[in-house]
């Protein structure tokens, strides 16, 4: 993977490049010369062009997103910026707000411009403190030198652009959790339709982005679609910030194109699995299915691949599990934050959470029997695919999958097998 | 219009309305906990789900937030949608107390009834519920809380955001901690509060002046018109053996939707205290036939002149008819007005009007003089001898004014629901019946005629309609024509002579009334600027599918 030009990393070891001057210094608001030149259809034909696919998880075609904006409400139209980073496992827009705050409104820019929005909100999750404040600091410094304000750069776009701290829900990173949130209310996903495309922030036509998918942008209007769709593969053109957490030697997160096979990149980057064998893979975050090792062997960093494996892209971010891991255990991990962070509107998914966490403990205490763990499927399948917003389904895959690929994990606690019984799990 | 299919039954809906809403007004049966057809759809209780056959396959989704499309496929039977929907009941379920023998809402809950429709299956959570607490929780005038009942549809959220926009309730925590709560230092009271009760599925919000009362199976429910304002909200009678325990709100799109205030639910006892129970004669009390003997003999030595009527504006239509007609035909009909001396009371934009009598236009409407003020002038100076006094109470409105206005009457002869003042200073005094007690119409202030049906017989057989009792004293003074056998019989002869009620039959006008052409209406339309009516209703659906 030598032969490609970083674009989202490229000044995370820069000194000073989360600052204007290094940013400026190291080809930043380059793309605003051409942007400025094109007419907005154009930026989201060539958004289209490239196929850029949305980083936030269900990885939706940002150019048909941005097409979907109806130009004759009458209304504003917002950019709503979805940085309320906090699926399990995932931790890489973090570090893109951190070190190059100034890539991100570069791309917001461009996407306003597109959208023809003059109004653009970042949604921060509470706790990134030191990435809300840089923010901040960036935003002033390109408000003072003009690239944000009135007549950006002389062309006649305006545009501001406002830091929304968050609270801490994980419902909050839900699209229209988010905007719930914004508008000052408790972050409850919205029934669709209508979608927040045509009736979204303050009842007006609203765009949500993630943060990657934002910062790809910029290459993508300088160097042109061609260029970005060169990259990767053919479903997942571009390169994107990969991460690695849990058993592995060398945990962290490395920019690459798309398409490098699974096993690679954990043996290369991430140094070998620590502590044992492979056992299972979390590839995009929690809510995605599990993989096993051996169905990580043909596995590649693409969202086709990961589609094929029965699987999601989701974030980028694998969890990798050795196999002293007992599945019950991480499963009951999920389970808890799942029954905790459920807004609790609709039934399937405020009592399916907590009913299939009360089963978990109950398996886990040794009190259970196959029964339970029949049960536990039955009503994952009652939660899936049955809710206003996908939490419901981001447990209910993983439960479906830990209990098809690691029964024995779960099996080894039913009453008839339980020698002593363990510790008791709260 | 669209045309749809639904489980292989080809209906015709109005474009817009919902899949929930175009099942329910087919009448094809389709559960749901959150939907309120006058609310905003909220779609988190899941219970209506159904299957959408579309190009890229089936699709399962809730009716309640898809808008019909020509040509739409929806199955609410198959094994997809049933599985759906009856896992969504078991869900929510799955925490509840089952106090059913203590709740209040029992017989009328959706919880339960859905349970007998879907469930019957055996209970599966096998591990420790989860207590939600919150028993009985005192959280406004009339209403009470238990939050461990709750279901969490959000209905009673959405009505006090929509109608009295008032905002007291929210959900407070989150998951399956979630519940429904008051804001620290505000209480439920707003004027349209007692709503809630009605629109909770379950038993979670309940009415202090029902809770523990009575089952709601024994209740014997009525159709009727609220008699606590010129709005006239269609309403239930509830009673048993002549107990009135409750009325509640009656569907009518046009008017209440789903409605009532307060004030109008609670007024129900003031119908069954503090009555005129017997007829009295002078000092005595007598029966009926005694006491109309008696008059009659008093009226025959009396020149017709020198008798006036007093009527009233809480009458019924049918009362003032035959109240007119006697005076047409026995005594003189410049003798006969309704001035009512009551105060305005408070008007809203929601449904509340000032004017606090249920007939006043219906007055209008036969020509009375409400004002009487000529009438009143010859009262004063001694002209009349005998008055015949209908449901009014001028003592009771203004003493001294009535002294004035009365005291050279000979004799007062008093019609009266209540033991009032007026009742007080009568000759003779003959208990009539409420409008609980009898049929029966009003018209409202935006001319709106309406019929309410009698609930009960009261206990002594000498409290009679007014109507009647008119008609009795008629032909015990053998006047010609009086020979009714009913109140709708007297509707059915006064739609014959009265132009604006032409065509109509007391049985043939719509439960939920119909405006009389012709009266202009006094009263602004109900819920200024309130949006309440979000959804496209589907065709017109009465009872059931809307109210609970």
């Amino acid at each position: 993977m030598a032969d490609f030009e970083p674009q989202l990393t490229k000044r995370f070891n820069v000194k000073d490049g989360h600052t204007l001057k290094g940013y400026l210094a190291t080809g930043g608001y380059e793309s605003l010369k051409k942007l400025f030149t094109m007419k907005p259809t154009e930026v989201i034909e060539e958004v289209k062009a490239s196929n850029l696919k949305g980083r936030g998880g269900a990885g939706f075609p940002t150019g048909m997103k941005w097409s979907f904006v109806p130009q004759n409400t009458g209304k504003p139209i917002y950019l709503a910026v979805n940085a309320d980073e906090g699926e399990p496992g995932t931790f890489t827009d973090r570090y893109m707000l951190f070190n190059d705050p100034h890539l991100l409104l570069e791309g917001i820019i461009c996407a306003c411009f597109a959208i023809n929005s003059h109004t653009a909100y970042i949604y921060v999750r509470g706790e990134f403190y030191e990435q809300i404040q840089r923010l901040n600091a960036a935003i002033d410094e390109a408000k003072k030198a003009n690239y944000l304000g009135k007549n950006i750069q002389g062309s006649g776009f305006d545009l501001e652009i406002y830091v929304h701290r968050g609270a801490g829900a994980y419902i909050c990173g839900e699209e229209t959790g988010l905007l719930e949130s914004l508008e000052g209310k408790p972050g409850k996903p919205r029934i669709k339709p209508p979608f927040p495309a045509v009736v979204g922030l303050f009842g007006c036509p609203t765009i949500i982005n993630n943060v990657k998918t934002l910062c790809s942008v910029p290459w993508i209007i300088a160097n042109g679609a061609k260029a970005y769709a060169a990259l990767g593969t053919q479903e997942s053109p571009g390169t994107h910030v990969f991460g690695l957490s849990g058993h592995v030697n060398q945990t962290g997160y490395w920019e690459m194109p798309f398409g490098m096979p699974f096993m690679d990149f954990l043996n290369n980057y991430g140094k070998g699995v620590k502590g044992g064998k492979l056992k299972a893979v979390i590839p995009g975050g929690s809510s995605c299915p599990v993989l096993t090792a051996q169905e990580c062997e043909d596995l590649t960093l693409s969202y086709e691949s990961m589609k094929a494996h029965g699987t999601m892209f989701g974030t980028g971010c694998g969890i990798i599990m050795n196999e002293h891991t007992d599945m019950a255990k991480v499963l009951k991990n999920l389970t808890h934050f799942y029954s905790h962070e459920s807004c609790g509107q609709c039934t399937p998914c405020r009592e399916g959470t907590a009913w299939e966490d009360r089963l978990l403990k109950k398996i886990l205490n040794g009190e259970a029997t196959a029964k339970e763990l029949d049960l536990m499927l039955e009503v994952a399948d009652n939660m899936e695919g049955k809710t206003i917003c996908v939490l419901s389904s981001a447990l209910a895959m993983p439960v479906r999958s830990f209990l098809k690929k690691f029964r024995g994990d779960f099996e080894k606690y039913l009453v008839k097998n339980t020698v002593a019984v363990p510790e008791k799990v709260q | 219009m669209a045309k749809i299919t639904i489980d292989g039954k080809v209906m015709e809906v109005p474009d817009g309305t919902n899949v929930l809403e175009a099942a329910l007004s087919n009448d094809v049966k389709l559960e749901h906990f959150c939907y309120q057809r006058y609310l905003p759809v909220a779609g988190n209780c899941r219970t209506c789900m159904v299957e959408i056959e579309g190009p890229k396959g089936n699709m399962l989704t809730v009716g309640c937030n898809t808008k019909v499309a020509e040509g739409m496929v929806i199955h609410t039977l198959s094994p997809k949608a049933k599985a759906a929907q009856k896992s969504a009941i078991e869900m929510l379920l799955l925490d509840h107390p089952l106090d059913c023998p203590v709740c209040d809402k029992a017989g009328e809950c959706k919880l339960q009834n859905q349970y007998m429709e879907y469930g019957l299956y055996d209970a599966r959570r096998d591990v420790p519920r989860y207590f939600k607490g919150g028993k009985a929780e005192d959280i406004g005038e009339h209403i009470m809380l238990d939050q461990e009942r709750c279901v969490l549809c959000t209905r009673c959220i959405r009505f006090v955001d929509e109608v009295p926009k008032t905002s007291e309730l929210a959900i407070v925590n989150r998951g399956h901690e979630a519940k429904i709560d008051i804001f620290p230092g505000v209480r439920l009271d707003n004027a349209y509060s007692g709503n809630v009760t009605d629109i909770c599925p379950v038993g979670a919000l309940t009415l202090k002046e029902f809770r523990f009362k009575q089952r709601v199976w024994f209740l014997k429910k009525t159709e009727s018109v609220c008699h606590g304002c010129a709005r006239g909200c269609n309403m239930t009678v509830e009673q048993n053996k002549g107990h009135i325990y409750r009325f509640m709100p009656r569907e009518n799109p046009e008017l209440n939707k789903t409605w009532m205030c307060d004030e109008g639910r609670f007024s129900f006892d003031h119908y069954q205290t503090n009555r005129a129970a017997e007829v009295r004669v002078g000092k005595e009390n007598r029966n009926l036939a005694y006491g109309i003997d008696q008059l009659a003999k008093l009226l025959q030595d009396i020149p017709a002149d020198q008798v006036a009527g007093i009527a009233s504006p809480t009458a019924a239509l049918e009362d003032l008819y035959v109240m007119k007609k006697l005076f047409e035909k026995r005594f003189n009909p410049k003798n006969l007005a309704a001035p009512f001396w009551d105060k305005p009371g408070d008007a809203d934009n929601v449904l509340k009007v000032a004017d606090k009598t249920p007939n006043r236009q219906g007055l209008k409407l036969l020509g009375f003089d409400t004002e009487g003020k000529d009438l009143l002038a010859r009262m004063e100076k001694g002209e009349f001898k005998i008055v015949l006094m209908m449901h009014n109470n001028p003592f009771g409105h203004d003493e001294a004014l009535a002294q004035k206005v009365y005291g050279k009457v000979n004799a007062l002869i008093v019609l009266s629901v209540h033991q009032t003042k007026t009742v007080e200073k009568g000759a003779m005094v003959f208990p009539v019946r409420t409008f609980i007690e009898k049929n029966g119409t009003f018209v409202n202030a935006t001319s709106r005629l309406q019929r309410f049906r009698q609930a009960f017989e009261p206990e002594n057989p000498d409290v009679i309609e007014s109507s009647m009792w008119l008609a009795c004293l008629a032909n015990a003074l053998k006047v010609e024509g009086f020979d009714y056998v009913d109140t709708p019989s007297v509707f059915n002869a006064m739609a014959k002579e009265v132009e604006a009620l032409k065509g109509l039959t007391f049985n043939s006008i719509p439960s939920t009334g119909v405006v009389l052409a012709g009266l202009a209406s006094v009263a602004e339309e109900p819920f200024k600027g309130i949006k309440a009516q979000p959804n496209v209703l589907g065709k017109k659906c009465e009872g059931e599918c809307s109210k609970a």
